[in-house]
């Protein structure tokens, strides 16, 4: 465990699933080449296949000994999508318009379908997923190089591309299939939390450019912190698939605001809600329905008083108040290590040093 | 030629099978740092059987590639080696019915490959894999992959960005992508200095010069290494380990996933000088097995026996393949002379293959077993030298 672990609170219940996050992450990082596929943010729909497909079927992270499970590495082809173009230069010489491939999946292939019969009991909601910098990351464990590490100061998890030889068993390693291999320098590469951004007092790109104002990013022990009071105050914040034991440091609020059913002749059904209690606990652990009735509860209180802190936190006024990132402590950090100002193409951290032994908090969940 | 017929001999007596445990370098008057794969002199030069067994001391987690390489076989390498005095050059040859190359557009594609690795020490052997500390190794590794680029490409941020992000069509396009393509580098084809697998550092100036070629034909793959004898870190003469490995593509192999074989003795220049290190041990493999399931059983897993926990402790089944005699009773009496690296020390918590301290200094979890008597560790590892796949 690092000495200060960053996180991300994501609220579901005001997703809107309009990937300007997405965007802001392709265009800021994967915009290189070999990262085509990549999406170090993508927001998929649940229920869904997701990306990569059938991601959470494809094995990884701890069982309860605590000993990494084995995982499969997507294929570019099948699970994650080739990207393709279209042949906009040729338009003008007359010729048909087409994709330059024969595209059979790609990232929000599924895009909104969701579950069950509409109108009646129909149902879907976005979840937005980016790294999740975890405490007990299950791509760290899986590498034998000790290429990938866990930054002492804030808990983001790096690929050291010095060390990286490109076995890709971090791949399988992971649970949520968030690092990614580049075949054409053959490493692997991932989400790195925007540290260059954050060492300015900056927020990840994905957070910034939220428009639905869901993105909340702090120190997890920054008591007086929006991500603080979400996750350890209010406990209505929760990490996706706990059961896979890695320690995730993203959090979401769990989509508890979904409307009610109609019956068969089209009416409401009083106190029914169209997101099965189950598919939230399977995807967020037994404490999602404690969260669930937080928020019920601070919403009547809200109501009925005027008043919630937790409410008022979720609305979320001001953007720039969700983000608690200091600069100064970046600073300080620098200074005391002795490291190199942070340059365009950082290279910090490109001769690594071997991974030290993770401590654990708390034991693997099951739930 | 007299003296190594004997020696040869009495290698055959001692050893459990026909494996070629030296190999001799042929000496050649022509400058063999020209040497290509198609070079005639190779045709004179008479080639040496190396087996290399599948590596399961450690089992990754990549299912997939559990799965198509379960059960390997071993697998024979013909390799002919040849020095001049300056440098040394080996053709090494080996069966394969497919070229696998890392595809450029996937991400689960993985390219064949081959390694040889040299000890730069003289007298105990270092791990067979990748090492061990204060005793370094070089090894030489060439993967098929195609062109290859370098990370963040070696600071040229403005083409390192997909040609869809520059405002660039048509002819522009490609021109930009045409200047991408130059900066592609081949295969992937590295030399690495390790003194332990972790510890494997990429040498990227020239003081391990080395020429690797690697070609397909007709189901068989021809690879060659040419390196100097002096270089920074070896200094090669008499009689040297060495080791080989192969990577099959097919069988999702890369990193530990692979063929090796144990530390072999190379003569280069035909004076026999019989490093005890590679001294074979004659024991009582029956009751071998008996010390073994004795005294190593209960953390090692071998073959069909499984008493012990799956991560516990490096699993044997191969161990009799690439584990050369000295090396094997080396780890039974003093297991700190050599320890293995295996996991991720987060991988499998239970299971610490070995203690680490605030210098980085590695202790063995493993006790030593001095305590045996002499007959008991002979006939241990005996037993031990039979624990490996065959040849297919």
């Amino acid at each position: 465990m690092s000495q200060r672990q960053l996180a991300m609170v994501m609220d579901l219940n005001k997703c809107i699933g309009c990937q300007t996050c997405t965007v802001s992450c392709k265009t800021q990082w994967t915009n290189r080449n070999g990262r085509e596929y990549m999406y170090w943010n993508n927001v998929e729909t649940y229920p869904g296949d997701g990306y990569p497909k059938k991601w959470q079927e494809l094995g990884g992270g701890f069982d309860e000994a605590g000993d990494l499970k084995p995982g499969v590495i997507p294929s570019l082809q099948s699970e994650y999508g080739v990207p393709w173009d279209y042949n906009h230069d040729e338009l003008a010489l007359g010729k048909p318009f087409h994709p330059d491939t024969d595209p059979k999946w790609g990232p929000n292939w599924d895009e909104d379908e969701g579950a069950g019969d509409f109108p009646n009991d129909n149902y879907f909601f976005y979840i937005p997923r980016i790294c999740n910098h975890c405490s007990n990351p299950g791509c760290l464990s899986a590498c034998p190089r000790d290429a990938i590490f866990k930054r002492d100061q804030d808990g983001v998890v790096l690929v050291d591309l010095d060390r990286c030889q490109g076995y890709r068993y971090c791949i399988a390693g992971c649970p949520y299939k968030k690092i990614y291999f580049n075949p054409r320098i053959s490493k692997s590469e991932k989400c790195i939390l925007c540290f260059p951004r954050i060492e300015k007092g900056l927020p990840p790109a994905c957070a910034q450019q939220c428009v639905g104002r869901i993105r909340f990013v702090g120190f997890l022990d920054d008591e007086e912190g929006q991500v603080y009071k979400l996750v350890k105050k209010y406990k209505v914040a929760l990490p996706l698939r706990p059961d896979y034991g890695t320690e995730a440091n993203v959090y979401y609020v769990p989509p508890t605001e979904a409307p009610p059913k109609f019956d068969a002749n089209g009416k409401i059904i009083e106190g029914s809600t169209r997101i099965p209690p189950e598919v939230l606990e399977r995807l967020f652990g037994k404490e999602v329905h404690e969260a669930a009735r937080t928020l019920k509860a601070e919403m009547k209180k809200r109501k009925e008083t005027g008043e919630s802190e937790l409410m008022d936190l979720l609305i979320a006024y001001q953007h720039e108040e969700m983000f608690r990132l200091d600069s100064n402590y970046y600073a300080k950090v620098a200074k005391d290590k002795g490291l190199p100002p942070i340059q365009p193409v950082d290279t910090r951290y490109s001769s690594g040093k071997y991974t030290s032994k993770m401590t654990f908090s708390t034991k693997a969940v099951h739930s | 030629m007299k003296r190594y017929l004997t020696l040869a001999g009495w290698l055959v007596l001692g050893a459990m099978s026909l494996q070629a445990q030296t190999l001799s370098a042929f000496k050649s008057g022509e400058d063999v740092s020209k040497l290509a794969l198609s070079s005639k002199l190779w045709d004179k030069i008479k080639s040496d059987t190396v087996i290399v067994y599948p590596q399961t001391t450690v089992i990754m987690n990549d299912k997939t590639a559990n799965e198509v390489s379960a059960n390997m076989s071993a697998k024979s390498l013909h390799v002919k080696s040849v020095c001049d005095g300056k440098n040394v050059a080996f053709l090494i040859e080996w069966s394969d019915t497919t070229k696998n190359v890392q595809e450029r557009r996937d991400s689960n594609t993985y390219g064949d490959g081959f390694a040889v690795q040299f000890a730069t020490t003289k007298g105990a052997l270092p791990y067979i894999g990748m090492g061990s500390e204060g005793r370094a190794v070089i090894v030489h590794l060439q993967k098929v992959t195609g062109a290859l680029y370098e990370p963040n490409n070696a600071q040229d941020v403005f083409h390192q960005v997909n040609v869809s992000n520059q405002n660039a069509f048509g002819k522009d396009a490609k021109a930009y992508q045409e200047a991408v393509a130059k900066q592609g580098n081949g295969d992937y084809q590295r030399t690495f200095i390790a003194e332990g697998f972790r510890s494997m550092t990429q040498i990227r100036d020239a003081s391990e010069s080395s020429v690797m070629e690697m070609n397909y034909a007709k189901g068989t793959w021809k690879a060659l290494l040419i390196r100097p004898l002096q270089s920074t870190y070896l200094s090669l003469s008499g009689s040297t380990p060495v080791a080989f490995a192969v990577w099959d593509g097919a069988l999702h192999h890369r990193d530990g996933l692979k063929r090796l074989s144990a530390w072999v003795e190379l003569n280069l220049d035909g004076n026999r000088m019989l490093n005890p290190a590679f001294a074979e041990t004659i024991g009582d493999v029956k009751n071998g097995e008996n010390v073994v399931m004795e005294n190593c059983a209960s953390c090692h897993q071998y073959k069909e026996v499984k008493n012990a926990p799956e991560f516990m402790a490096p699993n044997l089944s191969n161990i009799g393949g690439y584990g050369n005699d000295s090396y094997l009773k080396e780890s039974i009496v003093e297991p700190n002379g050599v320890v293995v690296p295996g996991y991720n020390l987060n991988a499998h918590r239970n299971f610490a293959w070995y203690t680490l301290d605030d210098k980085g200094v590695r202790s063995s979890t493993m006790p030593p077993f001095s305590h045996l008597d002499e007959k008991s560790i002979n006939d241990a590892v005996a037993f031990l030298k039979t624990l490996k796949a065959e040849v297919k």
